[in-house]
Order: structure tokens, then C-alpha cells, then sequence
């Protein structure tokens, strides 16, 4: 199976500076963006390193067996999937020592989400509020869950979709990489197939355009490259209120024969 | 309609969402294209009809009516100044505020209040048990599975945990994905159903589901 990708950020419509990043590594099949806060430049500088992090630590593990993990190895998850948290956690680390040298950079940390592809097998790792999302079958599924105060709230079942989306408290994160010395990590996992296509996006997207807007998008557009200009320019066209960044990877035969063709024809028709 | 397109399916976050098996997740889309409203089929099964006649994009104009399903969608452009409905749009975005952290004594209380909500969810310790699939029918390697990972994957495929035997079979027909609030299960080469329901995305499973994938059929049980 092969990846076609297809990436942007953009500043958007109101902020002077853009702290969200991100960095594909197509050798590695490794995808990961940020979205950095603190400030100043502070958040650029924190969403970098985070993002460097990750790729670096990766790229090491997958050169030396004996590239040490960070934070606790989880039992129910492969072991790429848990070296991508370690990648987490050791990006979190980094943020966290680098804003305790500088007093300038109190508090900036980060929001982080990861996709690594090996083979068939998909290993997600998170923090913060950006997300994966699977579009399958027709279908647009987020992988991710929030760790955002509204969609803690929602998930306990103290305050309705309804509510989160008109709350002014949507930028209170629950967790963010290098804010505090430890940070949990969430990861998942699952299989792709032919005719999958995979989004990785800041909130300066999700708040701005719906989940079926992203959905149609996806679905109308042929080029990877393309949908992520079009979700770029409806977040703006809608305001723009905040930096915004996709990533959208298409997962697709390398060969392209009949047989697989037939095969997403069928998923696709139900 | 307002500048934003509108969204018809069976998922229920379409801007009209209609609850029928014969609709699609994402249907088909009215959007304004030059001043114009433009219909649009998004891939569906069933297809979209403009007076009876099947399209895969048309422009709309007063009195037109679109088939979707069984449902019939009539075009009123005579009242459109009249009838904003903007039902669909999120709403205004508030006041952009800086990104912060929770600090730790909000963060203690949201953990408490989760952990009250936990003791009620069907994975809190008190009521700890082991989700398992019993094989009702079909060719698979056993007739009992435990359910550990994150990933549970039925299929042909060596990396399945439920391994289905058979010629046709698709390495992986479908998924189980367990969340914080429970077991999900979503789509492979197969749209699984459960309780005889196609689904539609990720969906929750419940203790006692049947599920069907293909000619296999599974129960879903959380035992002791």
C-alpha cells in the first residue's frame, strides 16, 4: 500500500503569528503536527521542538533497538505504537525543561498528534485538542478524543456537543505537551485499507467547519494535496479565527489493479 | 439556505439528517455556486434524483424536488428571504482566547467528577469483566475470544485476532477498538451490522450484541 499526502498551514484571518507546525516523513511514514501556546513567538518554539522530537526519537528507535523509552509502556498496544508515545513523552520533557531555563517561555507548551504507518498498521499517539480523523466507507470517524475541558466535560456527560460548541471555554486544554514534567499520552491503533483517507488537523479547522463539511471535502476532492487547500480555505473563508494546519494522507494500492478497485467500489456502496 | 453548503445523510451530524437505511452517511450536498443552488451526490449508494430523474450534480430552481431515500426535498426559492435557516452553522465561534492549561486544582475537580461518572460506565473496577466474542456461526479459528488490545481485528488476515477461514474473505473485514467509555466497532473490507443494523461509523457495542460480518456471526458479551 502506498501514501499519497497532501499538506498546509496557514496563518488564518486574525492572529500576526503562526505557532501550529508540522513535519511528514515520508521514509518513515511518520505524520505529526502541533499547535503551540505561550505566547510571544514562545508557542512556534514549543510546537517545533515538539514536533523535531518526535520525528528524531523515531528515526533513532528505528536505527537502534536499544533507543531507550520514555514515560510507561503500555500492555494493550503494539510496540510502535508505544515508541511513538515514548516520542510524546520525551517531546513533552524537552518543552517542559526548556521553558524551566527560560523564564521568558514560562508556560508555553504544545498540542501534538502523530500518525505512523508500518505496513497495514496504524499507531496514533496524542495530546491536546488537534485530532486524526478516518474517513472509511463513506464514513468520517474521529480517532482521537479532546483533551479539552468541553469535551472532558461532554465525555462525563456534564454538558451537551451542543453547549461545548458555544462555549468560552474551548481553549482550556486538559492536557499539553511541556506544561507540566509528565504528561499522559493516549494512543490507538488500526488497520488501514485501500481507500482510506486519513486526516490530521489543528482546531483552528475543527472549530471553524463541521464535521460533515470536512467529510464532503474529502470525499470531493482527488488530490490529497487539494483537500487539504480546500479545508484551509472554508476554515478561513469562515473566519479564520485561529492558525490552521491539515494533513491528509490517501492510503492507495501501489499497483491500482482492478480487484482492489472493485474492492473500495464495494465498501463504498455499503 | 445561507453561504455554508448543507449536508443531507444518515450520519446525525448532517445539517439534515434522515434516519433511513436507504440514505447514505454523507448523501448529497446543496450548496450556492454563483447565486445559484447546486445539488451534488457524495459518492451515495442509492444515488440522487432531481424530478425523478437520477444526477450526480444539477442546479436547483423553484419547485424542483429531490429524491434522497424515500425522502422528497422541495425547492422554495420564492420564500428564501423570508426563512433564514441557519440552523446548520456552528455557532459563532467565541472570542478567540489564548490556548491555556487547566490549571491543577480545576484539573483534581474535572478528575473527580470523571471518576464519579467512571463508577457508573460498564469498565469501572467494581463491575470489572472480561469482553468476549462467542462465535454464533460461521468458520473461524475458535469459538471463544477474549478481547485485550486496543486493536481487535477480524479477518483473514495472520494479524487478526478473530481469524475467519474461507476463500473470499477479506484480511480484514472488520474492527474493535476499545475507548475510554468502552468497545467500538467500525468498518473493514466489511460494513458490519449489529443487532441486524448496518452501521454507520464508529459504533458502541452494548453486552449482548450480535454481530454480523459477512456470514459470521458473533456475540458480544462482557463476562465475569
Amino acid at each position: 500500500m502506498r501514501i499519497q499526502t497532501g499538506a498546509r498551514t496557514d496563518l488564518g484571518r486574525v492572529r500576526k503569528n503562526n505557532e501550529d507546525c508540522f513535519q511528514m516523513e515520508p521514509s518513515l511514514q511518520l505524520f505529526v503536527l502541533s499547535d503551540g501556546m505561550g505566547g510571544e513567538a514562545h508557542g512556534e518554539v514549543a510546537s517545533n521542538l515538539a514536533v523535531q522530537t518526535v520525528i528524531t526519537h523515531c528515526q533513532q528507535s528505528e536505527n537502534s533497538r536499544t533507543t531507550p523509552i520514555f514515560g510507561e509502556a503500555q500492555p494493550d498496544v503494539s510496540e510502535r505504537t508505544n515508541r511513538l508515545a515514548s516520542a510524546i513523552h520525551l517531546a513533552n520533557k524537552k518543552v517542559f525543561e526548556m521553558a524551566a531555563a527560560n523564564p521568558a517561555q514560562k508556560g508555553m507548551g504544545a498540542t501534538i498528534v502523530a500518525a505512523w504507518v508500518e505496513g497495514q498498521r496504524l499507531s496514533v499517539a496524542h495530546v491536546g485538542d488537534s485530532r486524526v480523523y478516518l474517513l472509511r466507507a463513506g464514513t468520517l470517524d474521529q480517532l482521537t478524543a479532546d483533551h479539552s475541558l468541553v469535551a472532558e466535560k461532554v465525555r462525563i456527560g456534564i454538558m451537551t456537543p451542543q453547549e461545548a460548541d458555544a462555549s468560552e471555554m474551548q481553549s482550556v486544554l486538559t492536557r499539553a505537551v511541556g506544561t507540566t514534567a509528565a504528561v499522559q499520552v493516549d494512543s490507538t491503533e488500526q488497520m488501514l485499507l485501500v481507500g482510506d483517507t486519513l486526516l490530521l488537523c489543528s482546531d483552528g479547522l475543527t472549530r471553524m467547519v463541521t464535521d460533515p463539511e470536512i467529510a464532503s471535502t474529502l470525499l470531493t476532492s482527488t488530490a490529497a494535496q487539494e483537500a487539504a487547500d480546500r479545508l484551509i480555505e472554508l476554515a478561513n473563508d469562515y473566519g479564520g479565527v485561529d492558525n490552521v494546519s491539515a494533513i491528509v494522507l490517501r492510503v492507495t494500492q501501489k499497483s491500482d489493479g482492478v480487484l482492489d478497485r472493485l474492492k473500495v467500489w464495494k465498501r463504498n456502496s455499503g | 439556505m445561507g453561504t455554508r453548503p448543507v449536508t443531507i445523510g444518515r450520519a446525525p451530524d448532517n445539517d439534515i439528517p434522515i434516519d433511513n437505511l436507504a440514505v447514505s452517511n454523507y448523501h448529497a450536498r446543496v450548496y450556492l455556486e454563483a447565486g445559484s443552488l447546486v445539488v451534488e451526490d457524495l459518492n451515495s449508494l442509492n444515488g440522487l434524483f432531481l424530478n425523478d430523474i437520477r444526477v450526480e450534480r444539477a442546479m436547483l430552481k423553484d419547485g424542483d424536488a429531490i429524491l434522497i431515500g424515500k425522502h422528497h426535498i422541495l425547492v422554495d426559492q420564492a420564500h428564501d428571504a423570508a426563512l433564514p435557516v441557519d440552523g446548520w452553522r456552528k455557532p459563532p465561534v467565541p472570542r478567540v482566547n489564548e490556548t491555556m492549561v487547566l490549571d491543577t486544582h480545576e484539573r483534581r475537580k474535572l478528575l473527580e467528577m470523571a471518576a464519579a461518572a467512571g463508577e457508573r460506565s460498564q469498565l469501572s473496577p467494581e463491575r470489572l469483566r472480561v469482553p468476549t466474542l462467542t462465535v454464533l456461526q460461521g468458520r473461524t479459528d475458535q469459538k471463544e475470544y477474549r478481547i485485550s488490545g486496543k486493536l481487535t481485528v477480524i479477518g483473514h488476515s495472520k494479524l487478526a485476532t478473530v481469524r475467519l477461514r474461507g476463500w473470499f474473505t477479506p484480511d480484514i473485514a472488520a474492527q474493535i477498538n476499545k475507548h475510554e467509555d468502552g468497545y467500538y466497532l467500525g468498518c473493514g473490507d466489511r460494513v458490519p451490522k449489529i443487532n441486524g443494523i448496518a452501521i454507520g461509523g464508529l459504533t458502541k457495542l452494548n453486552d449482548g450484541d450480535l454481530i454480523e460480518v459477512g456470514r459470521v456471526r458473533l456475540n458480544f458479551l462482557y463476562r465475569e
